[in-house]
């Protein structure tokens, strides 16, 4: 068995088959604890159980409009904060004088922590979606704009001075050497970022919504449908596992040009 | 009137107070047509001293004209071949050499297109047109990157140890090619090296220099003492080894002379 030779590589089959037993292995153990009756199932159902309330979820509560309803607010404020921050972060590792003058702020704000923000954009902003809108916004811009930052720092000085000396301006130079030499950085940067959308997103939703995934799992909470709790948890997983897995194939075919193979 | 003239330019880096001087202020003429190589030691300024040719680093004082005309900021007329690979990923070869023609207007799409060829049959990458650069290999990658620099069409070539990174037979294959693109093209070149060899074997003439801060310790005339038919089959011939002696001679003398002015200036 060449299984556990050091820093080899393996099959993809191989990858898949480890992948699903480690997954396996996971709801075996899952289940032999709730059926034990060690744990009382209203803190540990079995999976299973999970399974059907995840129906449930779905026949009885709508969830799927609630989905719907939290895949927007997550792709509006995301939208909104790539907007802003691919062009200012190009901007600032560009120009030094946009960079120095924004960067002081920028660091301020990155380390406040976003539920500490959360009281003060509902008085800002009120219970609506602007309020969810903008902490997902503010959870992600100021992180996403360094990232950029970085990005587009780290493409080579002599790529830009190629550029310099075949004839390109300083426009053409970002249009056409720093954005596609920092593009595949950026694209997996924001798939990173999409997925702290999602954390952000849950914390709008327990503290102040009507409708969304949080606000569902909040108000199951409630009256101890842990099933159905734990159905709601598993199905953001399923939507952040299917977005990121969207976001690595659309690399895979953009940047084909990277592929060593 | 010479057609690149460097006069009296010297470089000093400031950082945190202290000053390095890089260049003690020297001055250069280099004709139209004419090859010259900066031979000399690593890290000694002669890099600096093309870059700013280049437009790629500021010049303080002093003046360095191109045809007449006060040289300023990069543009398409200094071309720069890097001694890292500088050809872009995302594109592909024909791409990379068709990059600077983006930017001109007074080239129609058919002459675009017919200029592109041209560079790539010129070196040998008509095959690997289509390919992205991470494809093929180093060689490769700074053919690309010299076909590129020539499709733009630049009035000075400036090459900074282009075959630096690659292994003795690839460098041997890409220097003939060059001495074959040069009997061409014409071009007005500075080459940037360390290599006393390769220093002869491309050069009209070489400029060395000494350590730290730069000074043109010599000119060294070579098309006069060699001849103008140029190849490695040179190598062998009795008068390239005197010379390549006579120019390992002043750089030994020099390297010795830094390294006690270096040891005095310690103690």
């Amino acid at each position: 068995m060449g299984l556990l030779r050091f820093r080899t590589r393996l099959p993809r089959r191989t990858e898949v088959i480890l992948g699903l037993a480690g997954l396996f292995a996971f709801l075996v153990a899952w289940h032999l604890t709730a059926v034990s009756g060690l744990i009382k199932p209203q803190f540990l159902p079995t999976p299973w159980a999970v399974v059907e309330a995840f129906g449930r979820l779905f026949t009885e509560r709508n969830f799927a409009a609630d989905i719907a309803i939290s895949i927007g607010r997550v792709w509006a404020a995301f939208a909104l904060s790539v907007i802003v921050a691919v062009p200012l972060g190009l901007m600032m590792s560009s120009y030094r004088a946009v960079g120095a003058t924004l960067e002081p702020f920028v660091d301020f704000v990155r380390y406040l922590p976003v539920p500490a923000l959360v009281p003060l954009l509902i008085i800002w902003f009120g219970v609506g979606e602007a309020s969810k809108i903008a902490v997902l916004w503010m959870g992600t811009f100021f992180q996403l704009l360094l990232l950029v930052q970085d990005d587009t720092k780290r493409v080579p000085a002599e790529f830009v001075e190629s550029g310099f000396t075949l004839g390109a301006s300083q426009w053409q130079i970002m249009r056409d050497i720093i954005v596609p030499a920092s593009l595949p950085n950026i694209v997996d940067n924001l798939r990173i970022t999409l997925g702290w959308c999602w954390t952000y997103l849950i914390i709008a939703e327990i503290v102040a919504a009507s409708s969304g995934v949080g606000h569902v799992i909040w108000s199951l909470r409630r009256f101890v449908k842990t099933p159905e709790v734990m159905a709601g948890i598993v199905a953001i997983g399923i939507v952040g596992l299917l977005t990121d897995q969207a976001f690595r194939y659309a690399h895979r075919r953009w940047f084909r040009y990277q592929d060593r193979s | 009137m010479s057609f690149l003239s460097i006069r009296d330019v010297p470089k000093t880096y400031r950082s945190d107070g202290a000053v390095t001087e890089v260049l003690t202020p020297l001055s250069l003429d280099i004709a139209r047509g004419e090859i010259v190589t900066f031979l000399g030691p690593s890290g000694c300024g002669k890099t600096t001293l093309m870059r700013m040719v280049g437009g790629l680093e500021s010049i303080e004082a002093g003046q360095i004209t191109l045809d007449g005309a006060v040289l300023g900021p990069p543009d398409r007329r200094r071309g720069m071949v890097f001694q890292s690979y500088a050809a872009f990923p995302w594109l592909t070869v024909r791409g990379n050499i068709a990059f600077g023609l983006r930017y001109r207007t007074d080239l129609t799409a058919e002459e675009k297109a017919e200029i592109t060829d041209r560079y790539l049959a010129m070196v040998g990458l008509a095959g690997f047109a289509e390919a992205y650069t991470n494809r093929i290999s180093g060689g490769m990658r700074q053919r690309v990157a010299i076909a590129r620099t020539l499709a733009a069409d630049p009035d000075v070539l400036l090459m900074d140890e282009p075959f630096g990174a690659l292994d003795a037979l690839t460098r041997e294959h890409l220097q003939g090619q060059l001495l074959q693109i040069n009997a061409s093209e014409q071009k007005t070149t500075i080459f940037v090296t360390h290599d006393v060899e390769e220093a002869i074997l491309l050069a009209h003439r070489v400029v060395i220099f000494s350590a730290r801060p730069a000074r043109i310790l010599s000119v060294v005339d070579v098309a006069e003492r060699l001849g103008g038919d140029r190849g490695h089959d040179l190598l062998r011939a009795s008068e390239f080894q005197a010379l390549r002696r006579e120019i390992q001679d002043i750089i030994r003398a020099e390297y010795d002379r830094a390294r006690q002015a270096e040891e005095a200036h310690a103690v």
